[in-house]
């Protein structure tokens, strides 16, 4: 018998070190298969599981962190309140990487303060919402992204007006915006990585389907619906920077390489018209465009690389906060006599 | 006539946005500079400019802070409240008022001084008469009270820290002032200011100064904050001393300041911090704390220091915006849904401003919990008399966090929520660390920190956090007693009552009885007031609210052999509590009592 090889990865960790516990979730959650892709991805790009920190809300998809990243630290909040945990966290510990996982409910209801403060201050994190148009713990209650027209398994029709994420991220200037579904592991692979290589706000919405609520066919978040009727603005390949970039076959004009912060390529290779990411009017263009066409627009809308993030703007040490001396954060007695002094007059 | 040296109350009535508070902090000052007992409370509205705003200084040799009784000099300015405010003055009341003011002096019992503040100040400067105009009555009370150039001059030199051309205007308002009462008025009553000798140098400071200043020599290492009065002033007073004492050799701050979107995302960041291992803290005022309460039970239940000042004001909801009340008490201790139970502190002086500032981080760490501070509007806003702050006597205590892998393997069967010592304190490590990661989080947990629903892990976890916040209690500021040998009466109380209760006690004592203090600085309950409740007769718990929410913890916390003779008197009108008025309540409650 030949003992199993077990594959590492750059930095000689097995997959292993990334996985998390048995997951509670309905067997066929979109949520899953998320999980399984921020395994697959935070092992391919050979991050060290203790330099994540997982944040969550409330909700199905804010319990995913117990389920992934079982050698990270992590912080299940409250609910909709973990962009300004994160806030808090990421402040004095920059050398993180911030990983939160949301829901529709978390992010575009309670939430939805806190996530448009985080996006304007260019918070360093990735922020995964798992957006399936309902609320699954509560038992099916129609959540803000609810689709016109869509109807969930129990229920009416949906005629309230859906906040599109993506659209409010482009609008507040978020540095990152993409938006994925959970049935595309490859194209969802690719923007994980890329969020991850990226420094400032990264916003993935990614169409999950909730198995149990609102999977019907009258459903516009059904896994059916939406393989029926995604738009994919460009096929998406990420190249890490600890691998060259490969040569490629496509003739030019035909993809287009960004570059992200940490050296990393994502390629965009163009299926039909191209999309220009840097162009936040070709984003909203596009997404506007695929809601009048009750269609789902996918890939990476938006990326500007030029915005200082979150503790740039602060001008903190390079030394993260934490790791300053006790002495480094007391002034000495000598100060004190002085400010005495000083007010003595 | 016999004249009244150093005791009376004055009370400025002016327009807000007017500048007449700096000119009332240079009074202020100028008294306080002839090592006289002085304090100045600012009653101003919810407003930027235009509406009535009232200075009242009260001078006392005993040392009386809170306003007298009544009001013994009064300055007319705003004519909006010129009729009430001359209506209510007892008869024999010298009045300083603005004869320019369009408003009629209807008064014929009282001492009038007329002064012509508007064109004084026109003479001076026309395009700034409206500002110099509080400064010609300053210079007129000098004069009427005896208050010496050389004390002018060093106040005004402090309000305006050196600006020559402000130092030289308001000089010579000044003496505008002075030489028109000189040339025009003569002296007709008997309050006079007669310069004493300080036997310790003295500073002036509002509390809120005084804790930021406690905050930055705790090593606050991020601060979030939603401006909110009357806490404003304690987050903008930390900004201002970040440049002079907390930037390293580059020139960068080693603190994070971020002024919030709400107060929720506030104690979210204070969290975030305390979880990531710094030291976080946040201001704010009853509103805010009411924001807060949810994430306040996370801090809790998932035992992530953190630290919460909390400057009272008037409520409930919005309440007297700019008023002062001790009625957070309950809401800081009992925070949050389910069952809960916080550390607070609560300084009633601006040297324990100071000390509470830095000690309560060393607290949260501690105990890995959330820690208050609870001030108010008045031991905020208002100066207070400082000796100088005393450097903290103790190193940072950052409490139970392994830091070193060696250590960490040490343990045998390690759980970030397990009690390995016997005192309801965990160990913990931080993220990054890559020492037994775990997901923090406010369900139900076991031992080490997974989901558990079950009882014993309920239990267990309950009754441990139970433990270490009573076992909290002796280690946390002893309350203050001033005890008299015969222990009939005694009275306790907390914050800013400090300022009155010298006043309270010298009015209860002068009809014969014998009265105790203990003025408590923390919840829980520090051993020592049970055994004051037990040593004394009958006890009164006195705060300035309407419920009785210090007098309410006391009876659920101490024996019930001790209840019966523990009695409440609560009062809260939204003025700074005078002394006459708590006194009258407290003999009234007495004799309920005896009856």
């Amino acid at each position: 018998m030949t003992e199993k090889v077990v594959k590492l990865n750059v930095i000689n960790e097995p997959k292993e070190s990334y996985t998390g516990g048995p997951s509670s979730l309905c067997p066929g959650c979109g949520h899953d298969q998320i999980s399984t892709v921020i395994i697959n991805a935070a092992w391919e790009n050979g991050i060290e599981p203790h330099r994540i920190a997982k944040m969550s809300g409330i909700g199905c998809s804010s319990k995913t962190p117990a389920y992934y990243l079982g050698q990270s630290h992590g912080f299940n909040t409250v609910h909709g309140r973990m962009p300004s945990v994160t806030t808090g966290a990421n402040a004095v510990h920059p050398d993180l990487l911030y990983l939160g996982v949301s829901g529709d409910g978390d992010s575009a209801s309670i939430g939805i303060g806190q996530l448009i403060h985080a996006i304007r201050r260019n918070l360093d994190m990735v922020y995964i919402v798992e957006n399936n148009g309902v609320y699954g713990l509560t038992k099916g209650q129609y959540s803000a992204t609810a689709d016109i027209g869509s109807q969930k398994k129990k229920g009416k029709v949906n005629k309230t007006q859906p906040i599109d994420l993506c659209a409010l991220a482009v609008n507040l200037g978020c540095t990152f915006v993409a938006r994925s579904f959970s049935g595309s592991k490859s194209q969802l692979t690719s923007l994980i990585k890329a969020a991850m290589s990226h420094k400032g706000f990264a916003l993935i919405d990614v169409i999950s389907p909730c198995v149990t609520f609102n999977n019907n066919d009258e459903s516009m978040k059904s896994y059916g619906y939406v393989k029926d009727n995604e738009i994919t603005l460009h096929m998406a390949d990420y190249i890490p920077h600890f691998n060259p970039v490969p040569e490629v076959e496509v003739p030019e004009g035909h993809y287009r390489d960004i570059t992200l912060h940490d050296g990393s390529v994502i390629r965009l290779e163009t299926i039909s018209e191209e999309h220009d990411p840097g162009n936040a009017v070709a984003a909203l263009s596009a997404l506007h465009q695929a809601e009048q066409e009750k269609k789902h627009v996918t890939g990476l809308l938006y990326f500007n690389p030029n915005k200082e993030s979150f503790t740039e703007e602060l001008n903190l040490p390079l030394k993260a906060l934490i790791h300053h001396s006790d002495d480094e954060l007391r002034p000495t007695k000598a100060q004190l006599d002085a400010i005495n002094q000083a007010l003595l007059g | 006539m016999a004249p009244i040296i150093n005791d009376f109350t004055l009370n400025i009535a002016t327009a807000n946005g007017t500048g007449s508070q700096s000119a009332n902090l240079i009074l202020l000052q100028s008294i306080f500079e002839m090592g006289i007992e002085v304090s100045g409370k600012n009653l101003f509205p919810s407003n930027i400019s235009g509406l009535p705003t009232w200075y009242i200084i009260r001078v006392s040799d005993q040392g009386y802070q809170a306003p007298g009784n009544r009001v013994d000099l009064q300055v007319l300015v705003n004519p909006a409240t010129w009729e009430e405010d001359l209506a209510a003055l007892e008869p024999g009341t010298v009045v300083v008022w603005n004869s320019d003011g369009k408003m009629p002096m209807e008064r014929e019992d009282v001492i009038s001084y007329p002064i012509p503040m508007n064109s004084l100040a026109r003479k001076l400067n026309p395009k700034l008469a409206k500002l110099v105009s509080n400064i010609i009555y300053v210079g007129a009370l000098a004069e009427i009270l005896g208050i010496e150039n050389e004390a002018l001059e060093s106040a005004v030199m402090k309000q305006f820290k050196g600006k020559a051309s402000a130092i030289e205007l308001n000089t010579s308002a000044l003496s505008l002032g002075r030489e028109y009462f000189i040339e025009n008025l003569s002296k007709q009553d008997n309050y006079v200011l007669e310069p004493r000798e300080r036997k310790q140098e003295r500073f002036f400071i509002e509390g809120n100064e005084a804790t930021a200043l406690g905050c930055i020599f705790g090593g606050v290492q991020m601060l979030s904050w939603y401006p909110i009065t009357p806490s404003s002033s304690l987050a903008e007073s930390i900004i201002a001393y970040v440049p002079k004492l907390r930037l390293n050799s580059e020139g960068e701050p080693t603190v994070a300041i971020i002024q919030s979107e709400d107060e929720l995302a506030a104690a979210g960041m204070v969290i975030g911090a305390g979880w990531a291992g710094a030291r976080g803290m946040t201001a704010t005022s009853g509103p805010g704390i009411s924001l807060m309460q949810e994430f306040i039970g996370l801090a809790y239940f998932a035992e992530v220091p953190s630290v919460f000042w909390d400057v009272n004001r008037v409520g409930p909801s919005t309440g007297l915006p700019t008023r002062t009340q001790q009625s957070d008490i309950q809401i800081l201790y009992e925070g949050s849904h389910g069952d809960t139970q916080h550390i607070v502190l609560i300084p009633g002086t601006v040297e324990e401003c100071f000390e509470f500032g830095w000690k309560a981080f060393d607290v949260a760490e501690r105990y890995q919990t959330p820690v208050f501070g609870l001030s108010d509007l008045d031991l905020g806003m208002n100066r207070w008399s400082c000796a100088g702050f005393d450097y903290p006597d103790q190193p940072m205590d950052r409490g139970k966090v392994i830091r070193d892998k060696d250590v960490f393997e040490a343990f045998e069967d390690f759980g970030r929520y397990k009690d390995f010592d016997g005192d309801g304190i965990p160990y913990r490590t931080l993220p990054g660390s890559g020492m037994d990661p775990i997901l923090y989080r406010g369900t139900g947990h076991n031992e080490k920190g997974k989901y558990s629903e079950k009882p014993e892990d309920y239990l267990y976890l309950m009754n441990r956090l139970r433990q270490k916040i009573t076992n909290a209690r002796n280690d946390l500021p002893a309350p203050i007693l001033r005890q008299e040998d015969e222990c009939e009466i005694g009275i306790i109380y907390l914050g800013s009552m400090e300022n009155s209760i010298q006043e309270i006690d010298d009015i209860l004592e002068s009809t014969g009885m014998k009265v105790s203090q203990c003025r408590v600085r923390a919840l829980p309950l520090h051993g020592e007031v049970e055994a004051f409740i037990e040593r004394h007769e009958m006890v009164i718990v006195l705060e300035i609210n309407r419920d009785g929410q210090l007098y309410a913890i006391i009876r659920k916390e101490i024996p019930n052999h001790l209840v019966p003779k523990v009695h409440s008197v609560a009062y809260s009108d939204g003025m700074p509590p005078r002394g006459k008025i708590y006194a009258e309540k407290i003999l009234k409650k007495i004799e309920e009592v005896r009856l």
